[in-house]
């Protein structure tokens, strides 16, 4: 039998060269270096088209400059924010923005909130409703700007033909100043609420089961199941999508874009919109640049609130 | 409640269903109809439902009102492209993220998820600036680079390799696979649905792009179909619904076709960020 | 085919080591197991080898190369996995082959190579197959097949059996070691179950919190066991231990076989050849053809195994009576087993001992 020896030095065995010891050392350097080199490129990337941009535009916005040449760039200070927030068509922007801001998020996740509720079931009518809701999300914006303008159009229409139909008055749409800011709503909360019905659901069916049994046992009337567990256990779910659908919501372009190119009479103009004329029609890099880091300040704090939020909610998880 | 009670809940949720479906649907079917109907159809009030011959012609007439090819070429470029980028550059930083240990990682993670919050819209002027002075303003480049790491994309990989088990990796580097080896012939297979995931995501997104190529091109050649589809809009003798929306199916057909054979990923593509 | 040496190793997480300057040479060609409760650092010390963990001190020797800068895939050991850690995405061919490409193997002697292996391990009709398609036993063999594909100096295994049921790991136990018999390598196996652990190796490597406690072949450990440690750790149930008659600075052992319980009415022989200890059986448990009993004595605690077929009933009085010569004394303060005796017979008379 083998018994234990406490390992004597044996002559003849080779103690490691210094190449081997050369090699191990540029092969530990290496493993050192080798995270910073896999994650460099991607954060070369961020670097180069977010974060630097966003410093940029921040310098940019206190010089009076154009895109026709970018060589001349005059200081200017804070000249361009209170050139911007003296001018009224700008007051009108941020006003547009909060009005259709707080409109497509309310209704929309309300209207979304209501529909999860429905449609969350196991039947297989239920799914295909949802992929029939979920659809338009996946649709480009343009198709879509396109597709209600020829629905919306005030004289062929087909929405003004249904109208009619049950007997009432055509409606204007795009065509006058209220109706414009309405339509525009009405057509984002199309396209959005199949995707914020969906989150709502994914959230509804991560809520364990056992707690519904628990409150059926406790003969829990549906609206205090409703009230005490259903929303309680949605709420980082609904705070989610409070979040994306704001942020979504100052980013609104195509549809204005297409549709109503800011009008009637500045009455669908919005920050991204108005950034894009000024910066790119009327050349004002500077009233564009400003209104850009007022837009970044607000996406800014919405995020900071976001993982701040979310942060809490995995702590305490 | 009664049976005949029930019965009658039932069919009234039934319609309600039907109408909430077709309040979506409907829509297209709509844009469907349309792009085959004739001028005088079109301009019909009250609007006839069925086109009376089904005008193949608004499709030709369509295409060949700007240079078709070239748009759908361009926008597959670009939506390929931005794909395969995304794939080369964000593989190998999920996977620091997710398996090495390192000074300044969290850090440089926290700075990733700024990327994922801050929306394209927001600072194209800057983006387009800088773009102008590397001169690639009116190139396909500009379209693809910015795109070029997707936080979105290494969050998905990051913890998809995270769920791998060590074991796996320690067994391939007894085997003696390199640490780059293991990376693209050990972990990228095992995120195979992760990939597609994304994939699909990735690609409907750039695919529908309309703001970052309207900001960024002006030419032609470099156009993708959207932008293509928006300028039929423009063209003369008054509005021609029938021919724009058969161009508009042109953008909408292809992705509708690949919703309704992948519709359980694509959703799970969208959804997936909420989780 | 080599001998694995450590000089000193130590292993420290943070502030705490685990791994607290070992010393072990494993020879050529040895089944050697490491074996120890959950947290002794045989894991620990077995990745340490491998490579997988790096060493906080000391040295590590296979064959005749210090390897502690080597990477993993140069240092020409394979190991298996206790949960076997397959490729999910290849088939067992290509799971199979993976290190052999690595390695820079043509493409023919791969399949040369692969085919041989599976047709020893009975995989030849699971080439084609993916991971999540074979049984439990059969993922067992990949991994063993991935291993042996290629011909390492030092097979490691890691709790190899844990994953599967009690009928095919008594199977494995066997196949592995007629393995190690054909191919004459080297095999390091980490275990914490003493049974797997004396049933296999030919070397065995008792450790506790970082330390080694014994190494020994399975029938020395038994029989003479150095310390307190190994004498409970190997042996089931665990040896008894009490109070020492007439030294309070040791303790006696001994183990349940060994061990006779008597009627307290029979007048017990010379207190010269075994010792007496009076107490009541509190349970009883029938494991088959042997039986536990607990016995309550002014000692403490013993438990007694015997043959099922002489039953006493519970709550008798009894005499629970060791030979002298079965009987182990250690060092109250350190565990160490202090030196027999002069006078007292050798344990080797004991008879029945498998």
């Amino acid at each position: 039998m083998r018994k234990a020896v406490a390992a004597p030095q044996i002559s003849g065995i080779s103690n490691p060269t210094k190449q081997q010891v050369r090699a191990g050392v540029t092969q530990a350097w290496m493993e050192r270096l080798r995270p910073y080199l896999y994650v460099a490129p991607a954060l070369t990337f961020f670097f180069l088209f977010f974060l630097f941009p966003i410093a940029y535009v921040i310098y940019l916005s206190f010089f009076d400059w154009t895109l026709l040449n970018l060589e001349e760039m005059d200081w200017v200070g804070f000249e361009n924010y209170s050139a911007l927030l003296a001018e009224s068509d700008f007051h009108q922007v941020l006003w547009n923005s909060l009005v259709y801001t707080v409109s497509t998020v309310v209704l929309g996740i309300l209207l979304s909130f209501l529909l999860a509720l429905w449609l969350n079931k196991k039947a297989k009518v239920y799914g295909v409703i949802q992929a029939a809701v979920f659809s338009p999300h996946i649709i480009s914006l343009v198709s879509v700007a396109m597709l209600w303008m020829w629905l919306m159009d005030p004289q062929y229409g087909l929405l003004n033909a249904l109208l009619e139909m049950v007997g009432l008055p055509g409606y204007t749409w795009l065509a006058e100043t209220k109706s414009a800011m309405i339509s525009l709503i009405l057509v984002s909360i199309w396209k959005g609420v199949g995707y914020n019905t969906l989150v709502f659901i994914a959230g509804m069916q991560s809520i364990p089961r056992d707690i519904y049994e628990a409150a059926d046992l406790d003969q829990s009337p549906w609206w205090r199941t409703l009230t005490r567990i259903t929303i309680p256990m949605l709420s980082p779910t609904l705070f989610f999508l409070l979040v994306i659908n704001t942020v979504s919501s100052f980013q609104v372009f195509d549809t204005i874009y297409v549709m109503t190119q800011g009008g009637p009479i500045n009455s669908t103009n919005m920050l991204v919109f108005y950034i894009y004329e000024q910066g790119m029609d009327f050349y004002n890099g500077g009233a564009a640049s400003a209104a850009s880091v007022i837009l970044l300040g607000l996406v800014g704090i919405l995020t900071f609130l976001h993982f701040r939020v979310m942060g809490k909610r995995v702590h305490y998880q | 409640m009664g049976h005949v009670g029930r019965t009658t809940l039932k069919m009234v949720e039934w319609i309600l269903l039907i109408g909430v479906g077709l309040v979506f649907v409907f829509p297209f079917l709509w844009m469907f109809l349309t792009a085959f109907k004739t001028m005088p159809e079109v301009y019909q009030f009250p609007p006839s439902w069925w086109p009376e011959s089904w005008q193949v012609e608004n499709f030709r007439k369509a295409w060949s009102s700007g240079p078709f090819l070239t748009y759908v070429w361009n926008s597959l470029v670009v939506a390929v492209g931005t794909l395969i980028l995304q794939f080369l550059i964000g593989v190998p930083a999920a996977y620091a993220f997710a398996r090495y240990r390192f000074k300044g990682k969290n850090a440089l993670f926290g700075l990733s998820l700024i990327a994922l919050m801050i929306p394209s819209q927001v600072i194209f002027l800057p983006v387009y600036v800088q773009m102008s002075h590397w001169g690639l303003v009116d190139t396909l480049w500009a379209l693809i680079l910015p795109f070029g790491a997707s936080a979105f994309g290494i969050f998905l990989l990051r913890q998809s390799f995270m769920q791998v088990p060590d074991e796996v990796i320690e067994a391939a580097r007894l085997d003696n696979a390199s640490e780059w080896k293991i990376m693209w012939t050990i972990m990228v297979p095992l995120a195979k649905p992760v990939l597609v995931t994304f994939g699909l995501f990735s690609f409907i997104y750039h695919w529908n792009d309309y703001f970052w190529p309207l900001i960024m091109t002006n030419s032609d050649s470099v156009r993708t179909l959207p932008i293509g589809i928006s300028m039929l809009k423009a063209a003369e003798g008054g509005k021609q619904w029938n021919v724009i929306m058969a161009g508009n199916m042109m953008l909408v057909f292809p992705i509708l076709v690949v919703f309704f054979f992948a519709q359980r990923h694509i959703i799970n593509a969208f959804v997936y960020q909420s989780k | 085919m080599a001998r694995v040496e450590l000089n000193q190793i130590t292993k420290g997480f943070q502030n705490q080591t685990v791994v607290k300057g070992v010393n072990l040479v494993i020879p050529d060609g040895s089944f050697t197991v490491l074996v120890g409760p959950s947290g002794c650092g045989k894991s620990t010390t077995l990745r340490m080898i491998a490579g997988l963990e790096s060493v906080t001190s000391g040295e590590i020797q296979i064959g005749d190369q210090v390897v502690n800068q080597l990477p993993p895939g140069k240092r020409d050991v394979a190991m298996v996995f206790q949960n076997y850690a397959l490729y999910p995405t290849m088939n067992v061919y290509d799971n199979i082959a993976y290190g052999l490409r690595n390695r820079g193997t043509s493409k023919k002697d791969c399949k040369i190579l692969v085919e041989e292996i599976a047709e020893i391990v009975g995989l030849t009709p699971y080439l084609k197959r993916k991971p999540s398609q074979l049984s439990g036993g059969q993922r067992q063999r990949v991994a063993l097949a991935r291993a042996m594909v290629k011909k390492p100096k030092v097979f490691l295994m890691d709790e190899p059996l844990s994953n599967l049921d009690a009928k095919l790991r008594n199977q494995m136990r066997v196949e592995l070691t007629s393995l190690h018999k054909q191919l004459g390598s080297t095999f390091i196996y980490v275990t914490h179950d003493q049974v797997e652990a004396m049933t296999m190796g030919d070397q065995i490597v008792v450790m506790s919190e970082g330390n080694i406690m014994q190494v020994a072949a399975p029938m020395d450990l038994y029989q003479e066991p150095e310390n307190l440690f190994v004498a409970q750790f190997i042996g089931s149930p665990a040896m008894n231990i009490i109070p020492s008659e007439n030294d309070s600075q040791t303790l006696w052992g001994f183990r349940p076989e060994k061990a006779l319980i008597m009627s307290d009415a029979v007048t017990t022989v010379s207190t010269n050849e075994m010792i007496t200890l009076r107490g009541s059986i509190v349970s009883r448990e029938i494991l088959g053809a042997d039986s536990l009993y607990y016995v309550e004595t002014g000692k403490g605690r013993v438990v007694v195994k015997m043959d099922t077929d002489q039953t006493v009933e519970l709550q008798t009085s009894v005499q629970v009576c060791v030979p002298y010569s079965h009987i182990y004394e250690f060092d109250r303060d350190s565990g160490n087993r202090v030196q027999r005796r002069e006078g007292k017979p050798a344990p080797t008379l004991a008879g029945g001992m498998v």
